[in-house]
Parts: C-alpha cells; structure tokens; sequence
C-alpha cells in the first residue's frame, strides 16, 4: 500500500540552558489581532487564553499543501530541525494528528520517537520520520497535525509545528461532487 | 468586461410513451474510505405552488457499490424508469422533469426531503409523455363531474320547490 508523505520544518531547538530571551516575561498586546497575550520566559512562546487554557501562539501554520488520506492507508510524517547545545538524551519526538480547534489541538493519534542530541556549538540538522496507519474508525475533521521535540537530559526547550487542515481525510461516509445525468433514453 | 456564465448543458427533452421504460445514466465522482453500497434513484416529477412531487408509481431505483478510494473516482450508473400508464395508477399525458438521486441505507425518501441526499440532479420539463388513452376511470368521471355536481343540486332544490307548493 503507498504511503503518503508529509515534511514539516520544525526550526531551531535549544537548551533550556540558552541565553536570555528577547522579551521580558509579561502581558503583550498582539499587534495583529490587538488580542492581550502572555510571553513566558521559560518556554520562550507567546500564549493567549481561550477557555481557560493558554495556547501557545502561531505554531499551527496553513498546509502548503493537502494529502488525501482513507482507512488502512499510511502517512509518513518526515521533520527537521537544528539543535545546537549539550548533549541531549532521551528527548522525545512526538507526532500527532487530530483536530485543532478554538480550545486547542485534541490529539486523535499519536506517535514518539526518542533520540539523543550531540554536543554542538553551532547549529546540527537533525532529521526523523514516523509512520501512521489511518485506522477504520478515522474522522474526516482528523485534518490537522502537529510535530514537536522536548523532554530529554537535560530537557530541550519544546519546538512544535503544526499545519492545519494538512490531510484531507476520506472517511466512511462517501463525498460524492460532479454529479450529473447524462443521457436518458427508451430501451 | 467580459462576463462569462459557465452551466452544465442542458438535458434535450425527450417523448416517451405511457408504458416506455427509460434508462437514466449519471456519472458522478466519489471518495470514500470503506466499501459502501448506495442506493441511485430517478423518477419523473412535476411541480406545482406546493413545490415538487415525484410520480411515485415511476421511481427506479438500483444498488451501487462503491470501492473504497482516497482519490476521486469516476463512476457512471444507469437505473431503468418504468412509465407506468395513468390507467394503473401511473403517469398521465403531459411534460415531467426527472430527477435522479442518491442515498445510503435504506431511506425511500423522495430526494427534496431532508435528510439532503448525497447527490441529486434534476432537470424541469425534459419527458414528454402521451399515449394514454382517453377513456380511463379518471377522465370519465372528471367530464362527468359538472353534470353530477348539478343533478345534485337539482335533487337538493327540488324537495324545496316541491315542499313550498304544498
């Protein structure tokens, strides 16, 4: 059975060890919306509040490009990203496909890979992939992913990318489109 | 500026006799993730303040299978219509559109009723339909029906007149 591929770039990793962050720990107001937001120091990611929860701004991204996917097919999901620091053992890739939404991203399937890191000055290019199997049961709103790397010793500042509306899931029930009447004669 | 209207083209109309079978053929394009069986049916309708009512006496109907795909497909289907004559309960003389839909399970409902079908397509005007025969128990009793409507009332008046002599 083919299986499908899907890249995602997740940037920079860093230690949580790196230099200061540009930004003092605080309220901002986002220029773009004009949405009140939180930049926290540790994470290094600006959040808003929705529901109560904090989410992490502009890591779900539009999909350059959409991948048509049915049960029993797989998805190959391929990431990059640098890392520059200590060595790293036992971080963890993590991938995810689910729903994303106003209250955040509901995980629907997910997969890890665990990986070291090398002792870097400058910047190394690591690269990984993981394989899904769309299950029977699949939704057709299953259409957005996201990847991150965390975790680790001594733990890496989490790195997430995610793309909405990535996969264009065909499900149990049919989308019929063209739908014309050709001809009709006496027989 | 250039304005330019793109429709799909229009069906020709077609003649048929009361009794004809017509064969209806559609294509379509579908995706789905398992092994689905759908239900493609077509009828002639005609339309009036109401809205639009099938001829049900004319339904066709017949099963699909579609296979599962994560691409589009291309599929044609056919499904025959009987013109059952307006004599056994059919169709009578006149024009009638045709419509054609589709629907999963076993719903029997006509394709303006929601649930929406999956797919429908439909066309005003395009069977004309003749060959009935004029004398049917319908059309009697319609010709008769000013006659009877005023021996009625005749027999209704006349107890009056009669009673008023007395």
């Amino acid at each position: 059975m083919e299986t499908k591929t899907l890249e995602l770039n997740l940037g920079g990793v860093r230690p949580l060890q790196a230099p200061p962050q540009e930004y003092a720990p605080g309220w901002y107001v986002d220029p773009e919306s004009g949405q009140p937001v939180y930049y926290d120091g540790e994470t290094r990611t600006f959040y808003t509040l929705s529901g109560g929860i904090y989410i992490p701004l502009g890591y779900m991204n539009p999909a350059p490009n959409q991948v048509t996917l049915g049960p029993g097919e797989r998805l190959k999901v391929s990431i990059s990203y640098k890392y520059a620091g200590p060595a790293v053992s036992g971080a963890t890739e993590r991938f995810c496909v689910g729903v994303y939404g106003a209250f955040g991203f509901t995980e629907k399937i997910i997969g890890t890979n665990t990986r070291s890191l090398s002792q870097s000055t400058t910047p190394l290019t690591y690269t990984s992939e993981y394989t899904f199997t769309i299950p029977t049961g699949v939704g057709t709103d299953w259409d957005d992913l996201y990847c991150k790397v965390s975790g680790g010793s001594p733990s890496v500042n989490e790195s997430i990318f995610g793309y909405e509306n990535a996969l264009l899931i065909t499900g149990k029930d049919p989308t019929i489109s063209e739908f014309k009447i050709t001809d009709f004669v006496k027989v | 500026m250039l304005e330019v209207n793109l429709a799909p083209l229009a069906l020709t109309t077609g003649n048929f006799a009361a009794g004809d079978t017509v064969r209806v053929t559609v294509s379509f394009q579908y995706r789905v993730g398992v092994d689905t069986s759908l239900t493609l049916r077509a009828a002639p309708y005609y339309a009036n303040l109401f809205g639009k009512h099938l001829v049900s006496a004319c339904v066709g109907q017949t099963d699909l299978l579609l296979e599962p795909s994560s691409e589009a497909v291309e599929k044609t289907a056919a499904v025959d219509i009987v013109l059952t004559p307006g004599s056994l309960g059919g169709i009578e003389n006149g024009t009638y559109g045709l419509v054609v839909w589709l629907r999963s399970g076993n719903s029997t409902a006509d394709p303006w009723t929601l649930p929406s079908p999956l797919a429908r397509a439909e066309q005003d005007n395009v069977l004309v339909v003749s060959g009935n025969s004029g004398g049917g128990i319908t059309d009697t009793f319609s010709s008769m029906m000013p006659m009877l409507m005023l021996v009625m009332m005749l027999g209704m008046v006349g107890p009056l007149l009669s009673g008023g002599e007395e």
